[in-house]
């Protein structure tokens, strides 16, 4: 089958066979080469980055406008999470983790969702973080901002 | 004893009978294998490996010490030097710049051995830049691989370090999150 094509006889006046056999040895030999080499350059984890910036520092350039509105700064702190949009605070939200130890941050995306709602131009936000704060929760924080279309996140530390 | 040719053979007895002593054509020794299904299956592998493809290689040398937080509004991770910040210690380009103990004992702003080597960094590439008339090339790229469980007292210096030593444009490297919310396997973890 596998032996090359068969073309039958070759016989004089004798009638040649239709059914041909392709050889698949190269094909496999190619087939193993690109699997070797594509097993050995895969990359099995799925990476991706939050860009964030210092306070003071923006992830985008920024020109300050006079007539833009303050961007909303969020306190992170072990037990709860302060929203406040220029001079208003919206209620503080306690911190609650699930069994596998993720934030549940349904409030925090509704009260961002109400800013944005407020100021749609607005896309900075400012996350002043204690020092207690565990890296993954801030994460999550970024994460859910960017979700909440802020894109342009900016960590400090919170003033203590 | 002789070697015979696969088939059935009967017995001396009919042996001679017309009947079942003589075959009607000899069997061929010959044997072909059925690739078919082997091809098959290559050719599923392959497009399933060429789907998984990543063309930009590996970025980030995963470590068993950093276990990486979730995230699901991520861009795509870019080549730029890599701060490492385990639950120990805090790495740059394998040197070890710091004890995550005493980085949190100390009162600093910043990381002095981190700030330092990020220097020596920029100006290695500018050098490099330079020679090859490629000014403007730095952009400030800094990835921060950090594990989850770090505090962010200790974020806090090493991104104050990056920013210090011109390294302003910070990334945090996250896990993709699945759409579930459930963690994907890591079947490839490297040290």
């Amino acid at each position: 089958m596998a032996g090359g094509m068969d073309l039958g006889g070759g016989g004089k006046g004798g009638k040649k066979p239709l059914d041909t056999n392709i050889n698949l040895v190269p094909f496999i030999d190619l087939m193993a080469v690109t699997i070797v080499f594509l097993i050995m350059t895969a990359v099995w984890t799925q990476l991706g980055r939050l860009q964030v910036s210092q306070s003071g520092q923006s992830a985008q350039e920024e020109q300050p406008q006079e007539n833009k509105p303050p961007p909303p700064s969020l306190l992170i702190t072990e037990k709860e999470l302060k929203l406040s949009v220029g001079g208003l605070q919206y209620d503080p939200i306690p911190i609650v983790k699930d069994e596998k130890g993720r934030l549940d941050l349904k409030k925090l995306l509704e009260n961002l969702g109400k800013v944005k709602t407020e100021q749609p131009d607005q896309a900075s936000i400012t996350l002043q973080t204690e020092d207690n704060v565990l890296y993954e929760d801030l994460v999550r924080i970024i994460d859910a901002c960017i979700g909440a279309q802020f894109p342009s996140v900016s960590v400090s530390p919170a003033s203590s | 004893m002789a070697i015979e040719a696969p088939g059935k053979r009967y017995g001396k007895r009919l042996q001679h009978s017309k009947v079942f002593g003589h075959p009607h054509g000899a069997k061929s020794v010959n044997a072909d294998l059925n690739v078919t299904p082997l091809v098959d299956m290559f050719v599923i592998l392959v497009l399933f490996l060429i789907a998984n493809f990543s063309a930009t290689g590996e970025i980030l040398s995963m470590s068993k010490d950093i276990e990486l937080p979730e995230a699901s509004n991520t861009d795509e991770l870019q080549i730029a030097p890599v701060v490492q910040v385990s639950k120990d210690q805090v790495i740059v380009s394998g040197t070890s710049v710091g004890r995550v103990d005493d980085l949190t004992r100390e009162d600093y702003l910043n990381i002095p051995a981190l700030e330092e080597k990020l220097r020596d960094m920029k100006k290695q590439f500018e050098d490099l830049h330079n020679a090859a008339n490629d000014s403007g090339a730095f952009k400030g790229d800094v990835n921060i691989q950090a594990d989850k469980k770090v505090q962010f007292r200790i974020i806090k210096r090493v991104m104050f370090s990056c920013a210090a030593a011109g390294y302003g444009n910070i990334a945090f490297a996250t896990m993709a999150a699945s759409q579930q919310g459930e963690k994907k396997p890591e079947t490839a973890s490297r040290e």
